[in-house]
Parts: C-alpha cells; structure tokens; sequence
C-alpha cells in the first residue's frame, strides 16, 4: 500500500477529504496526520495567550485619528497630522512634563514614544555645554570628527545665509552610537541627529520627499531619509523649518 | 461610509492578530509593536486598493511580512541584525520514541518554549507554518503572502513542522523527558 504524502496529509487538514480513505485503512497514516494535528494544535494554544499591550491598539488610533476606544493614556503625539496638531498638542504637553520628571517611566513608554523622548534628550544635552561636545564651526573639521568617530561623514547644511555649525558629538540613541551635530539658525538651535533606525509614522510628501514629523515636550522633529540614514533634525522650531533645514541636505530634486 | 470608518471596522479588528503574526516574526514584544504601527500605518496608506471582498486578514499580513523583510534587508545593508533565512530541508527525525502519544507529550512544554521553538524556524518556514496553524489561513492565502506555488506552501509546511518537532524533542532532551532509544 502506498502511503499518503506529506503534502496530502497537508491539504486534510486544511479540510480536503479526497484520502479520507486511505486513512481508514491505513494505521500509520492515521498516526501521522495525528502528530501533525496535534503540533498544529498546540501551536495555536501556544499563541493564544501571545496579547497586545492596550497601548498599541492606542497608539495605532491615535496616528490614524480615529476614535479613542479606550482612556487615554498619558503619551505625546507620534504621528503628526498637521490639521489634529493644535488640539493634541495641549493634551500631550500636560503629560509629557511626567514622563520627563520621572526618567523611569522612560522605559515604559512604546518604542516610538521613547525613541522621541530620546533624540529631545540628545538635543538638550548638546544645548548644554557638556564636556563631550565637540564646539568646532568648520565643517571640513567636523567632517573628520565624524569620519574618525563613526566611520562616515554625514550629510550637513552649507554654512552661512544666517545658518552656522557650533559642533558635534557622539551619542546613544536606542544602544547605538550615532552622530550628532548642531546648526545655529535664524529661528533657533538646530540638532540633527543621524541614525540608522527608520521612522515610525506616517510621511509627509513635500517637495517630491518623504518627511516625518514627531514632536516631544517643547521640541519639534522632522526626520528624512537620506542614504540610508534617518536624519532627525530637533529644536524648538517650527516643523516647517525644520523640514526647510533638512531639504538643504538633500540632492536637487527634479523640477 | 468614510475610508477612515471602512478600515475601522474591516482592517482594526485584526489588531490582535497582527501582533501574534508580528510577534512570530520579530521574536520581541518591541519589534514586534512597531511592526504593527507601521503595518496599519500602510495599510491604512493603501487601504484604497484593498479588494474589500477578499480577505483582510491576508491582505494585513502580506504587508507586515513585507514590511518585516524591508526592516531585515535594512538591517543588513546597515550591519545590524538578522540575515534573511532560507528555507532548508528539515533535518530527519531524530527519534520517535516520544511521539507514540504526541498530545501528551506536546503537554510537557511551555507556551514560551512552542514559540521559543518556532522562532529557531528560518523565517519563510516559521512565517508559513505560522499563518497555516495559528491564523488558519488557506494555502491560497498564504501562496500569495509569500508570493509563492500552492505546492510550495504544503512542502514548505511540512518541512516547517518536522522541523519544529525536532526543536521541540531537542528540549524534552534537555529538560530530561527524552533520550531513550526505541
């Protein structure tokens, strides 16, 4: 007698009975597609207990502006819709000021939410003075810096309509080390942060370019892909300039 | 009914799933809530060229795993994490012993070490056996998620659970259970 092939025992328990049979008959067929079931089976208990936390179905609500079905929690905003901003602001700004005062609590944000706090975190750290900046306005300088800290060079704005580098520095973002340097500009302090991890919200198109927008306490991000490096720019501006700064770091686009 | 109500109601309750799906994929709770985020963000992006007769649930999980493989490709170009797994032959059982009553002997383990044991799967074995056994999809389905033959996908599948049984033997080994020659 020819036994069934796995690929049979397969389609019957995807429901197909075509051997059913075989299977009548056959004793170790049976015995194999038992096993099979039986591995199916505790996969799926296996996974049933595998839950969400609450506060992502939250989170996903919130980016896509649908409804809240749930108390919200406190959280800033992730994903920026221009048209929703103003109002979520005021609500995020209350919360943010307890996430920032209890530095604990950092770790039990969402990942994206995190991941904001951190880079305003990389940002006031460079606004302060600190020993590890590197104070230099020459970008051939700073280019070295980089080159000899992180191995590349990143991409920077061209000095002068009222735009100067002050520096760089080295930091962790998310346990890896990235680049960070920092542009006087008419509007304010600028930090750009370079980092390998990619955006987590929804872009922008402007300017035949994909730009994300976050903000986190006073701070406003924008973010742009460039080289396969996300370059954050960080500060108390407006994302509008924010996204005008980081088009200066992008190749023409096409008219 | 607007877009944004139409993917409330058709796209959202698949959340939870989603993040199982996820969850098989990263291995991390994390990861595996960012791949979420950005799977419903793009869904929700192109939600408009969801055939709203077909399957969501499909539908959702074809973009998380191509989702998933665009995070591990950047991974590499950028020198962290992963290599994109191949799929590879099982290896043969390595004793039968402890199957004569596979339930009972499936019993013996964790939640944590089924999964545990999944996630040791190259990632188009673990991805197939996953949305086979635990989102229950159709073969169908799951050929067009991994843009894959039908045949494939049963190979794959079987290939994928001989493979699991022996990860899971090889902890009954080591948890003391097994060992014994028939």
């Amino acid at each position: 007698m020819s036994h069934l092939t796995d690929e049979q025992l397969e389609e019957i328990i995807q429901g197909d009975n075509s051997a059913s049979e075989h299977l009548v008959e056959c004793q170790l067929c049976k015995e194999r597609l038992a096993e099979k079931r039986a591995l199916a089976d505790r996969l799926k208990l296996a996974f049933s207990k595998v839950e969400m936390a609450g506060q992502l179905e939250q989170r996903i609500r919130s980016g896509l502006g649908l409804n809240s079905r749930m108390s919200p929690e406190p959280k800033i905003k992730i994903l920026n819709f221009r048209a929703h901003w103003k109002s979520i602001s005021a609500i995020a700004a209350a919360a943010i000021i307890l996430i920032v005062a209890v530095p604990v609590s950092m770790r039990l944000m969402a990942p994206a939410l995190a991941a904001q706090a951190q880079l305003a975190q990389i940002h006031e750290h460079n606004m302060s003075g600190n020993h590890e900046f590197h104070s230099e306005a020459d970008p051939a300088k700073l280019a070295e810096y980089f080159k000899g800290k992180l191995g590349f060079i990143p991409s920077m704005p061209t000095p002068g309509r009222g735009l100067a580098l002050r520096g760089c520095c080295i930091r962790h973002f998310r346990g890896k080390v990235v680049g960070s340097y920092v542009v006087e500009t008419p509007e304010g302090i600028v930090s750009v942060i370079v980092v390998t991890d990619t955006p987590k919200s929804m872009g922008m198109k402007r300017k035949d370019q994909t730009f994300w927008e976050g903000s986190f306490a006073k701070c406003e991000m924008v973010t742009v892909s460039l080289d396969g490096f996300s370059y954050c720019a960080v500060g108390e501006v407006s994302h509008e300039y924010l996204t005008d700064l980081l088009s200066q770091l992008l190749p023409d686009s096409p008219e | 009914m607007t877009d944004k109500h139409e993917f409330e109601s058709i796209a959202m309750p698949y959340m939870g799933a989603m993040y199982k799906f996820a969850y098989a994929l990263c291995g991390n709770s994390d990861n595996a809530q960012d791949l979420v985020q950005d799977t419903f963000l793009k869904a929700f992006e192109k939600f408009k060229s969801f055939d709203k007769g077909s399957n969501c649930r499909a539908w959702l999980a074809a973009i998380m795993r191509n989702k998933w493989i665009d995070q591990l490709r950047h991974n590499q170009v950028t020198g962290q994490i992963l290599p994109l797994e191949h799929d590879i032959a099982a290896k043969p059982a390595q004793n039968e012993t402890e199957w004569s009553d596979c339930r009972d002997f499936l019993e013996k383990f964790s939640d944590e070490q089924v999964i545990k044991a999944l996630l040791t799967l190259g990632e188009e074995q673990r991805t197939t056996l996953f949305l086979i056994d635990v989102e229950q999809l159709s073969q169908d389905d799951v050929a067009k998620i991994m843009d894959v033959a039908v045949g494939t996908v049963k190979s794959r599948t079987s290939r994928a659970r001989s493979a699991l049984k022996n990860e899971l033997i090889g902890y009954a080994k080591e948890m003391g259970y097994a060992g014994g020659e028939k």
